[in-house]
């Protein structure tokens, strides 16, 4: 290859495996290091230009179909966002079921991202004599893995749920601006209560090894030093040994649009963290910013925001991705920027150290705290109380409806006018994570957490970047959409 | 890989590798019968197919898609089933789940295409955009179309999976930004068949994959391609509120006393009348319920164009979409239309009584 010591080599990486959808990154690397990092997404459908001229309810259909794997997402933003057009709320038991239904899907997505995407990268020979190689290929090999298996089970169980209470997943319908479709009785509480209590002690006896409560009870990075059970436990000692906890290292800012309304507020709240200082999120401070990617049209917050692509796919340009940016800065979203935003202590010590390590770690902190969260959510649901409230839609106005998934800050923004869609603009968590550069030539979350990771001599897809793009659960297919 | 020389393993050999147990085999051969509607004198016959054939590599490619086809075939299906069948298919290409990234992954595909010439079933999940020369979707710096016309020259056959694959789908909606294309009309020269929905539902997935590779011939296909052994019974035929629609029992609202007593959905937009598929008997989720069941009507997503039929919470009653072509589901285009009319007719006594009703004011003011 080129001579590292003297100059820069470009390489290309990707496709990428074990990611939802396309994705490839340009890397320059010199001196064995990445110098800069320019992320593509190569997929594009026009989504947003599809729900042009439909009726606003078809958004609860269409939306969904942008990810089989975060569809009860989308359609929990598409049917707030309708709520929003009409002035309404969900009825509150409505809300609690939509939420349940929002949660568990959110769960399984972290508990397939850390099996099947995330730790078989450790089951490689590249780390063969590494002390904890042989355990992680037991557990972990690709497709083969005693915990991919196990997981699998256990997540399709727990989504017997949604069958339950959304007839089919992906893709379920029952999530309306007034609530949802299935009025669940006293004997699916029972049977959603089973499915629960199977799945805690799945996460119990083989994720974190631990009750859930003594892992939700650490507040310091170093508590979890100690941590030797569950895969968890081997989690952080391959992290340990490969140091990353300081590898891809972001940028120290964080979103979240707050998860989960329900009658008594945001069960995940929501707001901004900058450097380790909490503000308020102001979704108005929102803009797309058009510079580096393949489309047409003034920089704009998502109300007013057009999707034309560029079909020359013009040279200065490399994405179909728009940047969103807040007050002009980029921020990073998911599971670490949420629990830290809503305050958890050990949340907020990761996000500090805002590596690899923090942000696989505080996925699996969620899949704790959700866990409670969803037990308190039956526990609340009333079955004699209606489910579902009538919404009229006015012919004309706009909706917004922000909500997360499990990858982040996930928001649709649309218009209507006598009674059709006019514009409707969706930024999702990956969009923010996986942007390409502004105007300001200011990179996206990940380009910027990629500068510094090693690549070594031969290597034309260095493993070090693949746990850093990993770590942030990209969803291409949600990106661009 | 296990072989070296070209020598394909059998499907049993493969289980037994993977560390099926023999129970755990002959229950899978007779889930499969009984997935397959066969009798149980067929569950030898699968056992004995397994045991001697060489096994069928598979590849898997994904176009523009958003997945959902993978998430319900790997993550919802029955385990034994979807464990076998994916043990069997992982061994050749699939982008979402493979090991191996980047050049690797390219060069694997390559690979397999090359090893099983001619031998070998493409399994397409998503389409090909043909706008901008295919640009909107890229895999290893490639249009996604050259990658697909690649692989299916040597296939054996090719299956469609969902809507996308085989309709087009949600993004071939109007105006279709991308040209999303359906596989059929890029590949014309292979056989095809096609397991739409949105996604298909898993058992149907592993059924007809499971077909094919015990028995090495393609299932018995409907006019439209779509595997007759799902495909040929509409969800109204057996859904289990059949009843009340037969009784005139409708739910009016939302989560009114009727939807609380499970009537039927018609007025709400169900396109079960119209749609091919086996939700109301194969179910979801591990046969825990479908959309009918869960309060929300069909929204016919295994029906070519359902995108484009107006609103999902429309009655039924415009049937345009089946007269572009005649096929097999005439009988059932025939009993939908029934229903039509039936509802055109209601729908003008209204509107005869609203202008009496105009009529009489109009006399009134007079």
């Amino acid at each position: 290859m080129t001579d590292r010591m003297t100059d820069t080599t470009t390489l290309l990486v990707g496709p990428f495996n074990r990611v939802e959808g396309d994705l490839e990154i340009r890397l320059e690397v010199a001196e064995g290091r990445v110098t800069a990092a320019y992320a593509n997404s190569p997929m594009f459908r026009g989504f947003e230009s599809m729900l042009r001229g439909k009726g606003p309810m078809d958004a609860l259909t269409l939306t969904p179909r942008i990810c089989g794997i975060c569809s009860i997402s989308q359609s929990m933003a598409a049917a707030l966002a309708l709520a929003d057009l009409a002035g309404a709320e969900m009825i509150p038991n409505g809300s609690r079921v939509a939420q349940l239904l929002h949660m568990v899907e959110n769960v399984s997505d972290h508990l397939m991202h850390f099996n099947l995407f995330f730790m078989p990268d450790f089951a490689r020979p590249i780390y063969a004599d590494r002390p904890w190689h042989g355990r992680t290929v037991e557990r972990f090999t690709a497709v083969h893995g005693s915990a991919l298996k196990r997981a699998t089970e256990a997540r399709a169980q727990l989504l017997h749920i949604v069958g339950l209470l959304g007839g089919k997943w992906p893709h379920t319908l029952a999530i309306q601006p007034g609530g949802v479709t299935r009025a669940p009785t006293a004997r699916d509480k029972v049977r959603i209560g089973a499915d629960l209590a199977a799945f805690r002690a799945y996460l119990e006896e083989v994720v974190i090894g631990a009750p859930l409560e003594v892992l939700l009870e650490l507040t310091q990075i170093e508590q979890l030093n100690g941590w030797q059970t569950g895969d968890f436990g081997l989690f952080l000692e391959i992290s340990d040994n490969l140091m990353l906890q300081t590898s891809g290292v972001g940028e120290h800012r964080y979103l979240s649009f707050g998860a989960y309304p329900t009658p008594e507020g945001r069960r995940f709240v929501p707001g901004i963290l900058r450097d380790g200082t909490a503000g308020e999120l102001e979704p108005a401070g929102i803009i797309e910013d058009l510079s580096h990617s393949w489309m047409l049209g003034p920089d704009a917050h998502p109300l007013h925001g057009q999707t034309l692509p560029d079909e020359d796919m013009r040279e200065d340009a490399y994405s179909w991705c728009k940047a969103p940016r807040l007050r002009g800065e980029s921020f990073e979203t998911g599971a670490l920027a949420r629990q830290a935003i809503d305050g958890h202590p050990l949340a907020l010590a990761l996000s500090k150290e805002g590596s690899v390590r923090a942000r696989v770690a505080g996925r699996l902190l969620e899949l704790a705290r959700t866990q409670v969260e969803m037990e308190r959510l039956l526990a609340e649901i009333d079955p004699r109380e209606p489910f579902m409230r009538h919404v009229k839609l006015p012919q004309d106005g706009e909706g917004v409806g922000l909500v997360e998934a499990a990858r982040g800050a996930l928001g649709h923004w649309f218009r209507v006018e006598r009674g059709e869609i006019t514009s409707y603009q969706i930024i999702a968590p990956t969009t923010w994570n996986f942007s390409p550069r502004d105007r300001s030539n200011i990179p996206g979350p990940v380009e910027a957490a990629l500068v510094g990771a090693p690549v070594q001599p031969g290597e034309d897809t260095p493993i070090a970047v693949q746990h850093i793009v990993r770590s942030f659960d990209p969803c291409m297919v949600c990106t661009v959409h | 890989m296990g072989q070296s020389d070209g020598q394909i393993e059998t499907f049993y050999d493969v289980m037994r590798r993977q560390g099926i147990t023999r129970r755990s085999f002959m229950k899978y051969c007779s889930l499969t019968a009984a997935a397959l509607g066969l009798s149980p004198s067929f569950v030898p016959k699968i056992a004995h197919a397994m045991e001697t054939k060489p096994r069928t590599p598979v590849i898997w490619v994904h176009g523009l898609e958003c997945t959902c086809c993978s998430e319900s075939f790997i993550r919802s299906a029955h385990p034994l089933a979807k464990d076998v069948v994916l043990s069997m298919i992982s061994l050749d290409y699939d982008d979402t789940l493979m090991a191996a990234a980047g050049h690797q992954a390219e060069a694997a595909l390559q690979d397999t295409i090359e090893k099983y010439k001619g031998n070998y079933i493409l399994a397409v999940e998503g389409n090909p955009p043909l706008n901008e020369d295919g640009m909107f979707c890229i895999i290893g710096g490639k249009p996604f179309v050259e990658q697909l016309k690649h692989a299916a020259e040597h296939a054996k056959a090719i299956i469609s999976w969902g809507a996308c694959a085989s309709y087009g789908c949600v993004q071939a909606a109007k105006p279709n930004p991308t040209r999303a294309t359906p596989v059929h009309k890029v590949i014309t020269d292979k056989p095809i068949i096609k397991v739409p929905g949105c996604p298909p539902i898993a058992e149907v997935m592993t059924g007809v994959i499971t077909y094919m590779l015990t028995f090495d011939r393609l299932p018995e296909l409907d006019r439209q391609g779509r595997p007759a052994m799902f495909y040929s019974q509409r969800i109204h035929d057996k859904c289990y509120r059949r009843p009340h629609f037969d009784a005139g029992q409708f739910v009016e609202t939302w989560d009114d006393e009727n939807a609380r007593k499970g009537y039927c959905l018609y007025k709400m937009g169900c396109k079960g009348p119209t749609t091919y598929n086996a939700c109301s008997t194969v179910r979801w989720n591990e046969g825990v319920s479908f959309p009918i069941q869960s309060g929300h009507g069909c929204i016919g997503c295994s029906e070519d164009g359902f995108w484009d039929q107006g609103s999902f919470y429309d009655r039924v009653t415009d049937l345009t979409q089946f007269g572009v072509e005649a096929n097999a589901d005439k009988v059932g285009l025939a009993a939908a239309g029934v229903v039509g009319a039936g509802v055109a007719a209601h729908a003008a006594v209204s509107a005869l009584k609203a202008a009496q009703r105009k009529t009489q004011d109009k006399k009134e003011e007079a």
